[in-house]
């Protein structure tokens, strides 16, 4: 049996490649031990988090086999607060036109049909706008950052970025409500066709950071130790 | 009388327009609907999680409501 690690030109050289395999997937780090930020964040276990560590059942339609979800961010909940209370606002705007009656020329059926038309249109619009926060994350891999952008009904856009590709990243973190709240926006040079991906108002940003920075270190020592996966 | 009759006329034509006013809403609203359930589709596709399956069910819901809301208005204006 040749021994482990050893390289030859003899008959034994299949073998010997397939023992070298072995090791060096076996080489491959898990996250927890090389990233600080994977030992110290709890696992989330909440559906609705705008910052989700190792989430559970999580996948997306690019994810390659063994390929682990370590960071799964949206915008800050706190960004919503605009929609809700316009929501908020407009569901009761049919009890004050008791008060402020516009409608009265209107046949009763109509003044009911009006009503029930108001609310469904807007539920319909609190729940577009539920939809596009919920769906519009930003995913950090032990590979790769995967943005997905759903910006109107059936239109989205997907950029993606190889670790090893990342350059630079910069955060961002100012102003009273982003201070408040402790979210902000992460930008990240590559060098890849999409120069650059941007994660806006996501919390935490500055643990992002320090991630990804995690994640490219240990990208550039695979390489130079010619670890593979 | 007579004018009083055309009147009358006139203000049945006027609520007649309304309601298609309020039914031609009502079925962009539907086809607003249809798109709501395609899109929710499209996204579980994209990125899954364990909120797939409600939200289906909700946008499917958002879309029964639409069509029962357009039943109403056909029957009851």
């Amino acid at each position: 049996m040749a021994a482990k690690g050893k390289k030859g030109g003899d008959a034994g050289e299949a073998g010997d490649s397939e023992e070298v395999g072995r090791e060096r997937t076996h080489l491959v780090r898990k996250p927890e031990e090389y990233s600080e930020v994977m030992r110290k964040e709890p696992k989330t276990r909440s559906p609705w988090a705008a910052f989700m560590v190792r989430p559970d059942g999580f996948t997306f339609e690019t994810q390659d086999s063994g390929e682990r979800v370590l960071l799964l961010l949206r915008r800050h909940g706190v960004t919503n607060l605009g929609w809700i209370v316009a929501v908020i606002v407009a569901l009761m705007l049919p009890i004050v036109l008791v008060f402020v009656p516009m409608f009265l020329w209107l046949p009763e059926n109509f003044q009911v049909m009006t009503v029930i038309g108001w609310y469904l249109a807007v539920v319909g619009y609190g729940f577009e706008r539920f939809l596009t926060w919920y769906f519009n994350v930003y995913i950090i891999t032990d590979e790769r950052i995967v943005d997905y952008d759903f910006y109107s009904l059936l239109y989205k856009r997907v950029s993606e970025a190889k670790i090893d590709k990342v350059e630079d990243v910069t955060f961002e973190l100012g102003g009273a409500s982003r201070s408040f709240f402790h979210y902000g926006n992460v930008y990240i040079q590559t060098a890849g066709e999409r120069r650059e991906l941007d994660f806006e108002d996501v919390p935490k940003p500055e643990v992002v950071v320090k991630l990804l920075n995690e994640l490219v270190l240990e990208e550039e020592q695979e390489k130079l130790e010619g670890r593979v996966k | 009388m007579e004018i009083l009759e055309q009147i009358t006329i006139g203000i049945d034509d006027i609520f007649s327009l309304v309601k298609i006013f309020y039914l031609v809403a009502m079925m962009i609203y539907l086809v607003f609907a249809g798109i709501v359930i395609r899109q929710v589709q499209m996204m579980v596709e994209a990125i899954g999680g364990v909120l797939r399956g409600p939200l289906r069910l909700m946008a499917w819901l958002h879309f029964g409501v639409a069509l029962i809301v357009f039943g109403l208005a056909l029957v009851w204006l």
